[in-house]
């Protein structure tokens, strides 16, 4: 924060008198007062890294960062940061960073086949357009795909999905975030009707139960878990449970530790809600009012492809289960059918659907959820008896019954990267609800997000296949209608068919139905399963892939053309954490060499393109929407005209230049001296991330998603805000009537979310009364039976794999093993497994090892100590390090409803290099 | 501009080895990255140990930058995991005696804002560890002896 001579005494005085009383102050403050580096330039930032989003305060000098702390005054945070947070600096100044386009050539020309050469930045831009020409000319909108981000900042998201939902008409973006918590979304949009939690991280401060789920928060959100470090150790009766498929170090504060078998947490969940209706502890008062009970098919598969065709031969016994699936003796109960029953899974494509239940039937569905029944089903380790587990059960049931306790439950991967991951968030809403502990200061289910931006830009934004921003879906005519007005676009111009998500992107370029794939803010090719089909898809078929990066990884390895990107500190933006707190920053020092952002890289490419390019009729295979002939979008540029705008417009000039925009002019006071590459490298005039940001905030102002001015921001006594932001107030708990604005007066609560609210009414097994009800206010409390995981170990592959982050590294470590503390803190992702299964195998700690699947085979170091703990017969891998390629391994089923990967559970071998 | 130069000197060295291929200039994407390996190989790791040396031996690890927490310059074998009612690294390094003074030669004392509640008594520096830097390995790591994978000019 720049500072004028008259703030400086002002801050002097104020520091000579608070520190007197003990009033805290800021850091910006602080660091004027101390004057101990006088010439470095204090500015608050956001961390790069997970969602939990804390905040930080960046030192620069001479166009360098050269500090970095943790920011006392951000809610999140106050003053601390993990190891990683520590080294945000730090990640900026890796010696490879890429600093110049790089594209494969062969004499002079792109050849797919060539090595890597410098080119500029035009000779990309030339290259990248060629080839999208030629696509667009063969396949239409839908050749063409974005892979995007949850760490894209606000402006990139949404300068990437408008480019190619209202330019090119094209729904093929999708983001690294569909990993990641996708499931969440679909679990929050079909209970609530609404995404986002109601919540926020002061229930860490209110509560006194927390049971994670499949969330090992110690490693995952450091700073969340020191918060709950603190409000453990220093209230008694606070009680904190891990459950989870491995003993991890949130089992080192936990109170209570379930270790449970793959994918039975559905089961331990129907327990709860089995106890909590037979111990009549059901807040009738509550459920009455503010909810309805619902179900919906089981015979959804598991969203691997429909066909063999692609599969190598190992693979095809799993691919096969695609289809017809053979239930075992704990899934036949929940579904009342026989052990060795042969389902046809019928709604693979409508695995959404859902519709009413009586009470009575719901009872009636959780009741073969005993504790006998449960625990054998779920009890996850071996060495751990019979009685103590079921004692565990009944004490996890006690603690969420308990009258006189609040509970939080949280979650992130082991629930939403899950073959039923839209399930198993429901399942927690579920057992919420029914206690009536929801959305108050300390109780509620949590979904915690990874991505520092998930929420803010992947969610928000809405960069997904189907998503518009602020909850909008292109499926729905209403809202296209109103993204159309809002985007002044002709009617009819954006896409009403759901593009490819990120792992079909990735199917679509291994079939050849997509051929130009651009790669932003992420490592897809590192970080989505089953990779060997992937890689060898990016460098064998006939596309072109352009990958946008800071260093070098997996993605670029297998690119055409790589761009130099601009990393977090070196361009303006804003991030959205996962309590809803949106927070922006300045461009603190400029990018090396030629980098540039992302949003300069999406503008500057939208200038090659004209109206007249991409606004014709365009060929859409699959198209079936009302008011569209069939495969088609219609030609929209005689409407265009009567709008005012030209054929020869580019995209550049209708979508971003256009008058509205460059209202928002550059430079501005809020700048305080900051520079913004973005701008000056476009050679225009207008501040590009305040307009697009002002642009896309007016999508949720008014609509349950309103975001605060731009500016207020950038107050120095602003650390974010959490959204809604009504009449300059945040929204500390949703749907709750003392605190959020949006609910109806006098309800109390009232779940407003408007989405599927409007249901026809059924038994547990089908439709029985097609005709809708209407649902406003209400949540719905789903049942959902346990699904067996579609592979599980066997006599050939007799281990589970489960994969995850370490606390040192970040996601794919592109930036984090750049940082030599970090790196040496852990060098290489080692193979976690139980000594017993380890001397089986003939192999001992520190040996190089094996890990087979079907899909493919990878070599790991061996440990039988350190931080996890496995059970027998279960390996635990993390997936940072790109030469354990773990995700070579892995399977790429996901969850049908959200189309989320299930990272967490197959089957694999294990032996002697 | 000087990672320009070394991009550029790298092609150059490229362009040497590479000789065999008719002299095209340009970078392999195997030597681009971390690992020095096309996506299709399959590299072994390499071993690695953490620093052996016990606690009191006197060393410290020179700090990333000013404020920076310090790495951990022992082994750490026995003294994780840090748990409820196990925190063996307050053992030694519980020392306000020590603030201000020099600490060459004993362990590091935890600093004041170790014992400060910065979300509910800011400015307050207690006599007790704040629960919120209970977790010592949160932001205090050991070391392996392996070499960075690249250098970094922060």
């Amino acid at each position: 924060m720049t500072t004028t001579r008259r703030d400086f005494l002002k801050t002097s005085i104020a520091a000579a008198t608070a520190a007197s009383v003990g009033i805290p102050l800021s850091q910006a403050v602080r660091a004027q007062a101390t004057k101990a580096n006088g010439d470095w330039r204090w500015d608050k930032g956001v961390c790069r890294f997970c969602g939990v989003g804390c905040g930080i305060m960046l030192a620069t000098k001479n166009g360098r960062i050269v500090a970095t702390k943790g920011d006392p005054d951000a809610p999140v945070n106050r003053g601390l940061n993990c190891i990683k947070g520590y080294f945000n600096g730090k990640i900026l100044y890796g010696k490879d960073r890429l600093t110049q386009p790089l594209m494969r050539m062969q004499n002079g020309k792109f050849d797919k086949k060539g090595k890597f050469a410098p080119v500029t930045w035009d000779q990309a831009f030339d290259e990248m357009e060629r080839q999208l020409r030629k696509t667009h000319q063969e396949l239409g909108p839908t050749g063409m795909a974005i892979f995007g981000s949850g760490q894209y900042t606000i402006q990139e998201g949404y300068a990437a999905a408008k480019l190619m939902k209202a330019g090119f008409r094209s729904n093929n973006i999708d983001p690294n975030a569909r990993h990641c918590m996708a499931s969440a979304v679909a679990g929050f949009i079909q209970t609530f009707g609404i995404d986002e939690p109601a919540g926020n991280y002061d229930d860490i401060e209110y509560t006194d139960t927390m049971v994670l789920w499949g969330a090992n928060m110690a490693e995952m959100h450091p700073i969340l878990w020191s918060r709950i470090a603190d409000r453990r150790l220093s209230t008694d009766q606070t009680r904190v449970v891990n459950i989870s498929t491995y003993r991890n170090m949130s089992s080192d504060l936990a109170d209570l530790e379930i270790i449970m078998r793959p994918q039975t947490d559905l089961a331990l969940q129907n327990y709860i809600a089995r106890e909590i209706i037979q111990r009549d502890a059901v807040n009738w008062d509550f459920v009455n009012k503010h909810c309805v009970f619902a179900t919906g098919p089981y015979d959804i598969g598991t969203g691997m492809r429909a066909t063999g065709k692609f599969a190598f031969a190992s693979e095809q016994d799993i691919q096969a289960k695609e289809l017809v699936r053979t239930l075992d003796k704990f899934e036949a109960v929940a579904q009342r059918k026989k052990a060795g029953d042969e389902v046809k899974q019928e709604n693979r494509g409508s695995a959404g659907r859902h519709w009413t239940i009586s009470f009575n039937d719901f009872k009636k569905a959780v009741a073969p959820y005993t504790l006998d029944f449960v625990a054998e089903l779920a009890k996850g380790d071996a060495d751990e008896s019979m009685d103590q587990f079921k004692d565990k059960l009944k004490q996890l049931a006690d603690l969420y019954i308990d009258a006189k306790r609040k509970v939080v439950s949280f979650w992130t991967m082991g629930f939403n990267q899950h073959q039923r991951g839209t399930w198993v968030n429901e399942q927690t809403y579920m057992n919420h609800l029914l206690l009536g502990k929801q959305a108050t200061p300390g109780n509620g289910a949590f979904s915690l997000t990874g991505q520092p931006s998930a929420c803010g830009t992947a969610r928000e934004v809405g960069t997904f296949a189907h998503r518009l921003p602020a909850d909008m879906v292109v499926f729905n005519p209403k809202h296209r209608a109103r993204s159309e007005k809002l985007w002044k676009l002709p009617a009819q111009t954006l896409n009403p068919k759901v593009g490819s998500h990120i792992n079909k992107i990735m199917r679509d370029l291994e079939d050849g139905s997509v051929k130009w794939a651009w790669v932003q803010v992420c490592n897809p090719f590192q970080c989505t399963a089953n990779a060997n089909h992937w890689i060898k898809a990016a460098r064998e078929m006939d596309n072109f892939i352009i990958v946008s990066e800071a260093y070098p990884g997996i993605s670029a390895k297998v690119a055409d053309l790589i761009l130099p990107s601009a990393m977090i500190f070196e361009k303006w933006g804003g991030y959205g954490n996962a309590e809803r707190r949106t927070q922006l920053w300045r461009e603190q020092v400029p990018p090396p060499g030629q980098a540039r952002s992302d949003v300069w890289q999406v503008l500057e490419f939208a200038k090659r393109f004209k109206l007249k390019d991409v606004w014709g009729e365009q060929k859409i295979p699959g198209l079936k929407s009302k008011g569209f002939q069939d495969g088609a979008l219609p030609d929209v540029l005689a409407a265009a005209l009567q709008m005012g705008y030209s054929p020869e417009s580019t995209l550049y000039e209708v979508l971003f230049a256009n008058a509205d925009n460059k209202k928002h002019k550059w430079p501005d006071p809020l700048a305080k001296g900051h520079d913004n590459h973005t701008v000056t490298a476009l050679g225009d005039s207008w501040f590009v991330e305040k307009a697009l940001f002002e642009e896309y905030a007016a999508f949720g102002r008014g609509h349950m998603h309103d975001l605060a001015p731009f500016d207020m921001y950038y107050r120095d006594d602003v650390r974010g805000l959490k959204w809604p932001v009504v009449n300059g107030k945040e929204t500390q708990w949703r749907f709750n009537e003392k605190y959020d604005p949006y609910v109806k007066s006098g309800s109390g609560f009232d779940f407003y979310g408007p989405a599927l609210k409007a249901l026809p009414s059924g038994d547990l097994d089908v439709v029985t009364n097609a005709k809708k009800t209407a649902l406003a206010g209400k949540a719905k409390i789903f049942f959902r039976p346990y699904a067996a995981p579609v592979e599980q170990p066997d006599d050939t592959y007799d281990l589970w794999l489960t994969t995850g982050r370490v606390l040192e590294h970040w996601h794919s470590g592109t930036m984090t093993r750049r940082v030599p503390e970090l790196h040496r803190a852990v060098p290489t992702a080692l193979l976690y497994i139980h000594p017993a299964d380890a001397k089986t195998r003939g192999l001992k700690r520190k040996d190089v090892a094996w890990i087979e699947s079907r899909r493919g085979k990878i070599k790991a170091i061996v440990e039988t100590k350190g931080r996890n703990t496995m059970p027998k017969g279960s390996v635990f891998v993390p997936w940072f390090d790109e030469g354990v390629f773990i995700n070579k391994v892995t399977l790429d089923a996901t969850c049908p409803i959200s189309k989320q990967t299930d990272f967490k559970k197959c089957a694999v071998k294990v032996y002697k290099t | 501009m000087k990672t320009i130069h070394i991009l550029i000197g790298l092609i150059l060295m490229t362009m040497g080895l590479s000789g065999a291929h008719a002299g095209q200039p340009g970078i392999a994407d195997k030597d681009l990255g971390l690992s020095k390996s096309t996506v299709f190989d399959t590299p072994s790791p390499e071993a690695f140990a953490y620093g052996e040396a016990s606690p009191g031996s006197g060393n410290t690890l020179p700090r990333a930058y000013t404020g920076a927490p310090p790495q951990i310059p022992h082994s750490v074998q026995g003294f994780i995991p840090v748990t409820v009612r196990n925190n063996l690294c307050v053992g030694c390094h519980n020392n306000p005696a020590m603030w201000g003074q020099k600490t060459k030669g004993v362990p590091t004392p935890m600093p004041p804002s170790h014992y400060t509640d910065t979300r509910n008594a800011p400015g307050n520096v207690t006599k007790k560890l704040i629960g919120a830097r209970f977790v010592c390995t949160q932001c205090h790591v050991p070391q392996a002896s392996v070499q960075p994978l690249v250098d970094n000019t922060f």
